[in-house]
């Protein structure tokens, strides 16, 4: 892919909108798109958008595979997606594709009306980049970072292939699904011949108002115990990889995705204590079990009046409070998804058969290293965690996200242009 | 300590409840038993799920130490029921649980492939026997007949048994071991099997009438695995059905007081008494029913208590019953496994069942979260 003349620019863009309100009859000012401030995410800085942003309300995940066996059109790519996430984050249409079979003026006409909403692109490198069955494809072996290990197999794993890893991958918020969904498809018809869809996902999370913690699918509040992503300090401790990584990378930040199905029909027919005993907080207030507040401090020396720990061993905060004890920690950044129903047979007793929803959760974190951040912190749960009766992980995988980009510059160059 | 002991409260009320249902004993075992713990995650690194079999290790051989808690999974990574072929040994002390041996999906010698069920001894001479109750898909449609596999004590497949008489090795096994030689006895439940879709009046899948106890008379000579140099079917004409949710349903237990076999009857909810079992040289059909019925729920696993009575864990709900064979009296019941997830609290979630070698604890797994539990005083 070689560097096409950027043909849409924003005056042409704005005016293309302000003609179809005319022919609508709406005044110009109702249908052209509002780019104000607070809808913008910049783009570029020192670290990637869309990993300490504020959670946005919508996300869509695409992963691909690379097509291509020339690094140098892996870079041309990278070269072009950021410069069209650049653009798309300030409600500019993408890139447009000049030449070829697939040859298309860049449609945004949905985008008419629509502000960018808070849009953030991530881009992250799959193992497959660095090396692909024992091949060094891109000859970038030897820049695999150390941090950026394979996940292990974990217990109850019930990974689709399908659903499953990805050479590339691209995370996009925003405060609006449609927002979300269009830059997804704008990104992939500029990878078209050097990379292919491996697979998609959506989420949401709802907006529960400022500083609340948002709710789960199970109806509990999750990320309760998250770092401050609004503490520089703290994120460099838990988030950016620094100077233990290779330059390309500090700055960046490994993610990993998982696409957890909850059973719900299962779960909404258990009680409320229970279920409360399962994840260890109350599950109006958020609050520790045995205390008042959902920021109180979670106490796992407390017991009853028999002896016995007042939240319980395996739930799921017993298990996340000693990982963060341990020193394992990561910045959650989950939101939920619904993909209708299909037939599940239940992974416990009384494993149960039938339609069922396939909702739940798309677990997101971002961690300075796998090997002290998701990887210890889930060999427990997926054993322990009470919670895992209810939930299984079908899907996703991790991905190294580069340091953020300068303007002019593009994400992973430092890696691509070796 | 876990989740169970926090939920202690609501255990020693459903306890209390279950004691009252039935004509409370001072000699009751298992009133003493009251604290629940976890011991261990039964999931090896190939990620089989469903623990199914429980048996204490007698003796120090191999890799194995006396008093590990030897446990196989019934289910693979997949957690497809009658697909799984690990051994893990749990060491109760330390909580440490490893890999004992694992089997490929196929093995020739046994037909059907390997899913390894409740049906596991080890013997003193190192030996350890288990059965296994193949599926490919998970389900009953593909089950095969199965085989019983013998293990060195270092986990290396030593030799296997097959043929027509042992279709579905199915339930734990009641061991007589005299070192150089041995009585096993073991329930087979996979004859004539129907389609778990054919149901009777009840709704239910149909009752085959065919399953079978057989008595094992093997001799261990030095440093070669156990010969059978006898077998006679003891028990004969039991239920047996396939199942959509649990797979089988068929005899599950067997445990030996004196001369007399007792037999978990799980399809119609009874015990059995088989007279005179070490030597009886014919079958004694369905034997006596001991009891039926009241706290029993799919009664599974068996043993027998060192003050002769017969504890059993019920498929249905996750209680422990005690039984004294004597007069068929329930004793007890105790709500070892309360898992809210199902209703009632623990249903499907027990299986085998062993007692420590000091008798102050009761071993069990727990089919919902994976893991090896104990009850004790």
């Amino acid at each position: 892919m070689s560097e096409r003349p950027d043909r849409a620019t924003r005056r042409g863009f704005l005016s293309a909108f302000a003609g179809a309100a005319a022919l609508a009859g709406l005044p110009p000012s109702s249908a052209a798109a509002q780019t104000t401030k607070a809808s913008v995410e910049p783009f570029y800085g020192a670290h990637q958008a869309g990993i300490v942003t504020p959670v946005q309300t919508h996300a869509y995940f695409a992963a691909f595979d690379l097509t291509t066996a020339k690094r140098g059109e892996v870079a041309a790519l990278l070269r072009d997606w950021s410069q069209s996430a650049a653009r798309l984050t300030i409600g500019e249409p993408a890139l447009g594709v000049g030449e070829g079979d697939y040859a298309a003026a860049p449609d945004a006409t949905e985008m008419s009306g629509l502000d960018p909403a808070r849009l953030t692109i991530t881009f992250g490198f799959g193992t497959g980049l660095f090396e692909q069955d024992g091949r060094d494809r891109f000859g970038l072996k030897s820049l695999r970072p150390e941090a950026f290990v394979e996940l292990p197999k974990f217990p109850g794993d019930q990974l689709a292939p399908a659903r499953t890893g990805g050479d590339l991958l691209v995370q996009i918020c925003a405060d609006n699904p449609q927002v979300a969904f269009h830059a997804g498809r704008a990104l992939a018809q500029r990878a078209y011949g050097v990379a292919a869809l491996r697979w998609v996902q959506s989420g949401f999370v709802s907006n529960y108002g400022p500083g609340k913690t948002p709710r789960n699918l199970m109806g509990f509040k999750d990320g309760t115990a998250n770092p401050r992503a609004d503490s520089p300090q703290a994120m460099n401790e838990v988030v950016w990889a620094g100077a233990e990584a290779p330059v390309w990378m500090r700055g960046g930040s490994y993610v990993v995705v998982r696409r957890a199905r909850m059973a719900l029909e299962h779960w909404e027919r258990t009680k409320v204590a229970f279920q409360e005993q399962t994840f260890g907080r109350d599950k109006l207030s958020g609050a520790p079990l045995g205390r008042k507040g959902e920021f109180d401090a979670v106490d796992l020396a407390a017991v009853d009046k028999d002896g016995n720990p007042i939240i319980p061993e395996n739930s799921h905060v017993g298990l996340g409070r000693r990982a963060t004890e341990a020193g394992h920690r990561i910045l959650r950044r989950a939101f939920s998804y619904d993909d209708g129903a299909n037939m599940i047979a239940e992974r416990w007793p009384p494993w149960r058969q039938g339609m069922e929803f396939d909702a739940g959760l798309v677990f997101v974190c971002f961690q300075r290293d796998l090997r002290t951040g998701f990887i210890p912190i889930f060999e427990k749960m997926s054993r322990f965690d009470m919670l895992n009766q209810f939930v299984t992980n079908t899907g996703g995988g991790h991905w190294a996200c580069p340091g953020g980009a300068r303007e002019g510059d593009y994400i992973g160059r430092a890696l691509l242009e070796t | 300590m876990s989740f169970k002991a926090v939920l202690c409260n609501f255990a020693a009320v459903a306890a209390v409840t279950a004691l009252s249902a039935g004509p409370a004993s001072a000699e009751s075992m298992l009133q003493g038993f009251k604290r629940l713990s976890t011991v261990a995650s039964t999931i090896p690194n190939n990620g089989d799920l469903n623990p199914y079999a429980v048996f204490v290790a007698p003796a120090f051989s191999g890799v194995i130490q006396k008093g590990d808690v030897l446990v196989d999974n019934f289910n693979n990574g997949k957690n497809l029921q009658g697909t799984g072929a690990s051994i893990v040994l749990v060491n109760p002390e330390t909580r440490a649980m490893k890999l004992f041996a694992k089997l490929p999906q196929n093995l020739s010698q046994c037909p059907g492939g390997i899913g390894l069920s409740t049906a596991m001894a080890m013997l003193r001479s190192g030996w350890v026997i288990v059965g296994s109750t193949p599926s490919t898909d998970g389900t009953t449609a593909t089950k095969g007949q199965g085989c019983l596999l013998v293990f060195d004590s270092n986990g290396k497949l030593a030799t296997v048994w097959a043929d027509a008489e042992i279709n579905d090795p199915w339930g734990n096994m009641a061991v007589v071991d005299k070192g150089d030689s041995a009585t096993l006895f073991i329930s087979m439940s996979g004859f004539d099997v129907l389609s778990a879709d054919i149901k009777d009046k009840k709704g239910e899948s149909v009752t085959v009438r065919k399953a079978t106890v057989m008595r094992l008379q093997l001799k261990i000579a030095p440093g070669a695995p156990p010969k059978v140099v006898n077998r006679t079917v003891v028990a004969s004409g039991l239920a047996q059905r396939a199942d959509k949710d649990v797979f089988l349903i068929g005899p599950t237990g067997l445990a030996l007081i004196g001369s007399t076999l007792y037999v978990s009857d799980t399809a119609d909810n009874r015990i059995l008494a088989i007279p005179d079992a070490l030597k009886r040289t014919t079958s004694a059909g369905a034997g006596r029913t001991v009891t039926h019925d009241g706290m029993l729920k799919r009664p599974l696993a068996l043993v027998a208590t060192p003050n002769g009575h017969l504890l059993t864990t019920n498929g249905k709900n996750g209680q422990i019953v005690e039984i004294d064979p004597a007069d068929g009296k329930q004793l007890a019941a105790r709500w070892v496994d309360t898992d809210q997830a199902q209703q009632p609290p623990g249903n499907g979630d027990l299986f085998g069942l062993a007692l420590s070698p000091k008798g102050d604890a009761i071993y069990y797994v727990e089919d919902d979260t994976n893991m090896l539990a104990k009850v004790s005083k």
